[in-house]
């Protein structure tokens, strides 16, 4: 590795994904704006989305039901004025990625066609077939071209400068040559994405590990609402790879292995149009008591909807279908599971994607808002991205006037420098995969749809002797040129790290909301429980504080579908 | 057991590439890039090679596979010691060839996509690929005049929609001849893009973007003999929208 290299920019974005990109879209107007990240742009997970993004565009709809459906899909725990934010905008913000030039599917008139969701009253999905992120996200990385955004492709953020609780940069390795080196900027947004490789039936990329979560709370930035973890309900049988809600928004239907509709007992008003954790639950629970294929999976039965009709909604999960389990979506029902999908909780930030931090900011998957509250509905992830991607680039716009680069006390690069180069040189007993497969393994099964206290104690305490034993992990690659054991290596450091704040979070929560069921405590308790944890680091113990929910105009009530 | 022969090289440090063998027990379903993070895990963790989504999606991980070009996370080993895929390959061009070998003694070899500089082991760069990408300006401007939901007809939608499938793996750019000839040809992954636009009644900049891709080392460099075509991973049918875009210019000349 060669000395300290500088580059400056007023701006530093991590991560080149939709709400990465929003971002660097609404900051370039003013400011120098580099986006850091640790793939190409176009390889950033937002490009697996497939089913869609909401907005209420019909004039039988409105803002307010958006609104309604998502806090009521949240079950209760979504901060109101901060869902207001995001549907009020949504209608806006597609039809500025429609002029763009985002390939919308149309209805017969011509204008953007809207499917129904899961959770919605309302069809407001626009997609783009089953490519919607895949839509999104090149229409973005155009338009950054356009402004001359500049990226820095395959380098991985390996540590914040915050300084007297302000960040002036970030210090990164540059995979393709294992060069250090140092960013040094005003503002640093975080759009890092989730974390769902912790879990080992993850839909998510392999490279979702929740490398900005991970950063920040190592800073002692606070993560908000972990122990949400949002499991999709149909997810391919073998791969997790993910099949989208919107075949059960085109018509599709589950089975067990009696043949029986089993919705019909969980959810007997929206069946599959359920929001997801109920749909989870009841799949969990179809497979557990025996009625699941395999004692692994239900079917998920979308061959009535006709081939025409496929192949034109749904033409990615045809193939997906097909290229991985071999199996014709056509002519057969697919095997669905559910499986780790998306991160509720994140960094704890404002409305404004401020976090506690000066001049740090997040957005997306890796920023709790929070607007998703204790569940997500589908299409409301890609909404997050371009809301509050966009809100956070402008903060920082309005924020930057007043804002000047500092000088980096260069101890902070010797230190990281001395903490990389030993990792390195790591020759301990532990390999890192064999390491990182416990961790998954153990989250999903005492971590997963349903948790108890004893699992979840015994998946803290497993936790700690992994965080222990990684401290003696060896690296084989000892290299400088696209050094991916390297990465490998700092991506379990954050994994292990969220992972103890998931368990310590969900250990905490004696309820069940949303995606977090506690069989100890199957009920949701308003009294107590209406309230956001705050995970915050500290060296021996992980310290929580909650805070309460902002409810407006949306009383909480029960949850019924 | 299947045998891997795996291309190896480090830029900067090896003086000439090498192949490795490795062996792994083949596991229920596992595809390329199972196997190839098998072998990273458990026999070498010095081997590099590119991945993210493992869903086809992506387009990271673009390598030579039994010397066709494919995605490693979507070919199965199964397959390849059977003979067959799970899904048949439709073939274009003249000259097509089989896009897969039927393996008889067990041994999968693995290179780098060819056409492009070498990184690291199965680690290419992508600059030259990218580059001319870029250089068409491959951004979307809107007329001005038109309403803000735009109308649009399922029709014209569904004319762009193969353009817009591209997932820059550059499988099509190792193959190509005439990317092989000249590196500093667009491609046709830059020019199915190109032809995306110019397919797109919304769009503003028709004039300037016909005339980025007007030259020897664009459209008109094209053989037309369908190998990107028949490799493209996602069925972009880019030599399609490379003699459409011949057409218009061609058509251009003549009005003028």
């Amino acid at each position: 590795m060669k000395d300290n290299k500088v580059f400056s920019h007023d701006t530093i974005i991590i991560g080149a994904g939709l709400a990465g990109l929003r971002a660097a879209l609404e900051a370039c107007k003013s400011t120098n704006v580099a986006v850091v990240t640790k793939v190409h742009p176009l390889r950033s997970h937002s490009i697996s989305a497939q089913g869609g993004i909401n907005a209420s565009l019909s004039v039988d709809d409105s803002w307010e039901n958006h609104a309604k459906d998502t806090i009521k899909g949240g079950d209760y725990l979504a901060d109101q004025d901060a869902v207001e934010v995001l549907c009020k905008e949504a209608p806006d913000r597609i039809e500025e990625m429609e002029k763009w030039g985002t390939l919308f599917s149309r209805t017969k008139n011509g204008k953007i066609a809207q499917r129904p969701f899961g959770g919605a009253s309302y069809p407001r999905t626009c997609y783009a077939s089953d490519r919607t992120g895949h839509n999104l996200l090149h229409t973005l990385y155009e338009q950054t071209l356009r402004r001359g955004v500049v990226f820095y492709e395959e380098f991985i953020v390996t540590s914040l400068i915050i300084n007297e609780n302000t960040c002036s940069g970030i210090i990164a390795i540059n995979l393709v040559n294992g060069d250090l080196v140092t960013f040094k900027s005003k503002a640093v947004i975080l759009a890092t994405g989730g974390y769902g490789r912790v879990y080992n039936n993850s839909t998510n990329a392999l490279i979702n590990t929740g490398d900005g979560m991970a950063l920040a709370y190592r800073h002692n930035i606070p993560l908000k609402d972990m122990e949400f973890v949002q499991f999709h309900p149909t997810t391919l049988y073998g791969s997790n790879i993910l099949i989208s809600e919107a075949c059960r928004g085109e018509g599709g239907i589950l089975f067990n292995n009696e043949g029986k509709r089993f919705m019909e007992n969980y959810a007997p008003e929206l069946m599959e149009l359920a929001p997801r954790d109920i749909i989870a639950r009841a799949i969990e629970t179809e497979i557990n008591e025996g009625r699941g294929f395999e004692n692994e999976y239900v079917s998920l039965d979308i061959t009535h909807l006709g081939k025409d009709k496929i192949m034109e909604r749904l033409p990615q999960i045809h193939e997906i279908a097909l290229h991985f389990a071999g199996i014709d979506s056509t002519l057969e029902p697919i095997p669905v599971q559910p499986g780790q999908h998306y991160s509720m909780g994140g960094i704890s930030t404002d409305i404004e994607g401020r976090t506690s931090i000066s001049g740090l900011y997040a957005a997306g998957e890796c920023a709790c808002v929070s607007v998703h509250g204790a569940n997500r509905l589908g299409g409301n992830s890609l909404l997050e991205t371009i809301v509050f991607g966009r809100r956070a680039g402008f903060a920082v716009a309005m924020d930057l006037k007043e804002m000047d680069f500092k000088e980096l006390p260069l101890e902070i690069y010797k230190n990281e420098k001395l903490r990389i180069d030993r990792l390195i040189g790591a020759e301990g007993k532990e390999r890192i995969i064999p390491l990182k497969k416990e961790l998954c393994k153990l989250m999903t099964e005492k971590v997963g749809i349903f948790r108890n206290k004893k699992g979840l104690l015994s998946a803290r305490n497993k936790i700690r002797t992994i965080k222990k034993r990684y401290k003696d992990i060896s690296i084989q690659d000892k290299g400088s040129v696209f050094n991916t054991e390297l990465a490998l290596a700092l991506e379990l450091g954050n994994l292990i790290d969220l992972a103890e704040v998931i368990v310590v979070s969900a250990l905490a929560r004696k309820e069940s909301r949303g995606s977090h069921y506690r069989l100890d405590y199957p009920k949701r308790n308003d009294n107590e429980w209406l309230n956001h944890t705050l995970a915050q680091f500290s060296e021996d113990n992980i310290r929580l504080k909650f805070k309460r929910v902002k409810i407006t105009r949306f009383k909480p009530e029960e949850r019924v579908y | 057991m299947v045998k891997f022969k795996i291309y190896r090289f480090e830029k900067g440090k090896d003086s000439k590439p090498r192949f490795e063998n490795f062996a792994i027990k083949e596991g229920e379903g596992m595809t390329i890039l199972d196997a190839l993070f098998k072998i990273k895990d458990e026999i070498d963790g010095t081997l590099s090679f590119r991945y993210s989504c493992r869903g086809a999606v992506c387009g990271s991980c673009g390598m030579l596979i039994n010397g066709s070009p494919m995605l490693a996370c979507r070919t199965q080993v199964g397959d390849l010691i059977k003979g067959k895929l799970n899904f048949e390959l439709k073939i274009h061009g003249p000259f097509a060839f089989p896009s897969i070998n039927k393996i008889d003694s067990m041994e999968i070899q693995i290179e780098p996509l060819p056409n492009f500089a070498i990184i690291k082991d199965l680690v290419v760069d992508m600059k030259s690929f990218f580059n001319g990408y870029e250089s068409i300006d491959p951004w979307f401007i809107k007329k001005n005049g038109l309403d803000n939901e735009n109308n649009m007809s399922q029709k014209e939608m569904k004319a762009i929609e193969p353009y817009i499938n591209c997932i820059m793996c550059g499988i099509c750019f190792s193959k190509c001849p005439s990317a092989i000839r000249d590196n500093k040809y667009l491609g046709p992954a830059t020019l199915a893009k190109a032809w995306r636009f110019l397919a797109d009644s919304r769009f503003e900049n028709k004039k300037e973007m016909l005339k980025k891709v007007d030259s020897h080392r664009g459209v008109w460099a094209c053989d037309t003999v369908y190998r990107c075509v028949d490799f493209c991973p996602k069925n972009v049918p880019s030599t399609q929208g490379i003699t459409a875009i011949r057409r218009k210019l061609l058509l251009n000349k003549l009005i003028r």
